[in-house]
């Protein structure tokens, strides 16, 4: 009976020490690898993939987001800049094939935007400022340089492209496509990641991102920053393919005499788009989920509804100027804001 | 089995759950700063240990500031100030980063609450 008893105890004991034990005996299925690169902090995460085949598949990332930096970088000598100063002359040139599908997508995007998506604003952007990092002291631009940008009024429509051949009816064109190249960029990596038979991943650069499969037995789970304070304001969860892109007016800004001005341009004014603070997209293709949270961002409370119907996009949440949060009713359902500080929310009709 | 024999197997069952929880839980909360400066990682700090790090970066000291158990950017030299705005950090996996100096924070230990930030 005794030995019996020392039996069950030992084996308890086993049992016991098993299950503490067993959370450190399990390898992390995630890997993850952080670097900078197309001016922003890249975070690849994969589930489920060998430590050692990881590695490699993420060096090949890393070199892909380098190789896409050096190519679409407008302002020093690249394929883009190249590019830039090409298309100023309307002459017919031999367009790099590493930035033609940029632009075959951009042109689509803006067309459905109604052009509040337009990288073809470059000079705007330059005139502004926001070339440069860190952007020199200053006041804004004169408003009579403004005005002639905005009267020259370039457009993704003026540019025309025959076969490698391109070229621009409009001398004003300059490309930037810093409101697309990342979500294109992340399109690129994650397609390269899916060939190689990666079936759970997250690629964020710089706080936008495009997650694949799911974490194990649970999706992922995508926490969004506030946008005036600290910490998540809200999570979303998002399984099978989706990226989830945020355009906010705290990323880059100038305070000059007490007024803010961010570097999201409206390209109607020539000045940054007033009314809203940062617009979530979720959508299943990061590029264009990059264009139309620009797009709606320019739009603002009052307009995004068209522009998101006209874009195609399904998930839209909105945060005004005053702290409202306008949402479609199929995002609403998906957010859930962080410790039940629910603030003021606007829904729209289905889109 | 004696008496002492079923309360010591009842006291351990009921403390599995609350050894989980402060083991493997930590509510999401971290309790160290990775600091990663020209793309590599320079350091781990406690953030047990209140203080204040200056970084060289590209364009000149970024200064993370550690206090009560989170860490941020108090001053970096870059225009847009990112870095200073995301605030103050203290969960698993959140991040902060001065781009343009090359700068960046992480916070490590814990349980992750998010497996990726959007802002």
């Amino acid at each position: 009976m005794r030995s019996a008893r020392v039996v069950f105890q030992r084996g308890l004991a086993f049992v016991l020490a098993a299950a503490l034990l067993s959370a450190c005996s399990h390898p992390d299925p995630v890997q993850e690898r952080k670097f900078l690169a197309m001016g922003t902090l890249v975070e690849i995460t994969l589930y489920g993939v060998d430590p050692s085949r990881a590695k490699t598949l993420m060096d090949n990332v890393e070199g892909q987001f380098h190789y896409m930096e050096d190519t679409w970088q407008p302002w020093q000598p690249s394929a883009l800049a190249r590019v830039n100063s090409l298309l100023g002359t309307t002459d017919w040139f031999s367009i790099a094939p590493s930035v033609r599908p940029l632009i075959v997508r951009s042109q689509v995007l803006s067309k459905e935007s109604d052009n509040l998506f337009d990288p073809a604003i470059g000079k705007l952007i330059k005139l502004w400022g926001f070339d440069q990092e860190p952007r020199a002291p200053g006041p804004p631009p004169d408003a009579k340089q403004i005005a002639k940008l905005v009267a020259d009024n370039p457009r993704m429509s003026d540019i025309h492209l025959d076969g490698i051949r391109a070229r621009s009816d409009n001398p004003a064109t300059v490309l930037d496509f810093g409101a697309f190249a990342k979500g294109y960029g992340i399109d690129q990596t994650i397609d390269y990641l899916k060939r190689e038979g990666v079936h759970n991943a997250i690629i964020n650069a710089g706080g936008d991102l495009r997650a694949i499969g799911r974490h194990g037995d649970r999706p992922w789970r995508i926490g969004i920053r506030n946008p005036r304070g600290e910490g998540v304001i809200a999570w979303v969860d998002v399984e099978g393919d989706q990226s989830v892109f945020t355009s906010g007016d705290y990323e880059r800004f100038f305070i000059y005499k007490g007024t803010r001005y961010h570097h999201i341009m409206d390209p109607r004014t020539g000045y940054p788009a007033r009314g809203t603070t940062s617009v979530t997209v979720i959508h299943n293709v990061a590029a264009d989920a990059d264009a139309a949270a620009t797009a709606l961002f320019v739009a603002g409370p009052k307009d995004w509804y068209r522009i998101a119907k006209a874009m195609g996009i399904h998930y839209v949440m909105l945060v005004d100027s005053s702290g409202t949060v306008h949402m479609n009713p199929a995002m609403a359902k998906r957010i859930h804001f962080e410790g039940g500080k629910t603030p003021k929310i606007e829904l729209s009709p289905p889109l | 089995m004696t008496r002492a024999d079923w309360i010591l197997i009842v006291v351990t069952l009921a403390l599995l759950p609350l050894l989980y929880a402060t083991l493997w839980q930590r509510g999401g909360l971290g309790d160290q700063v990775e600091i990663w400066a020209a793309g590599q990682p320079t350091k781990i700090l406690s953030l047990d240990q209140d203080r204040t790090v200056h970084v060289h970066g590209a364009l000149g000291d970024s200064v993370i500031k550690i206090q009560h158990g989170k860490a941020r950017f108090v001053s970096s030299p870059c225009s847009g100030k990112i870095c200073i705005h995301s605030g103050w950090q203290s969960h698993s996996g959140e991040l902060a980063a001065c781009v343009p100096n090359r700068v960046s924070i992480e916070i490590l230990g814990g349980k992750r609450k998010y497996d990726s930030i959007n802002f």
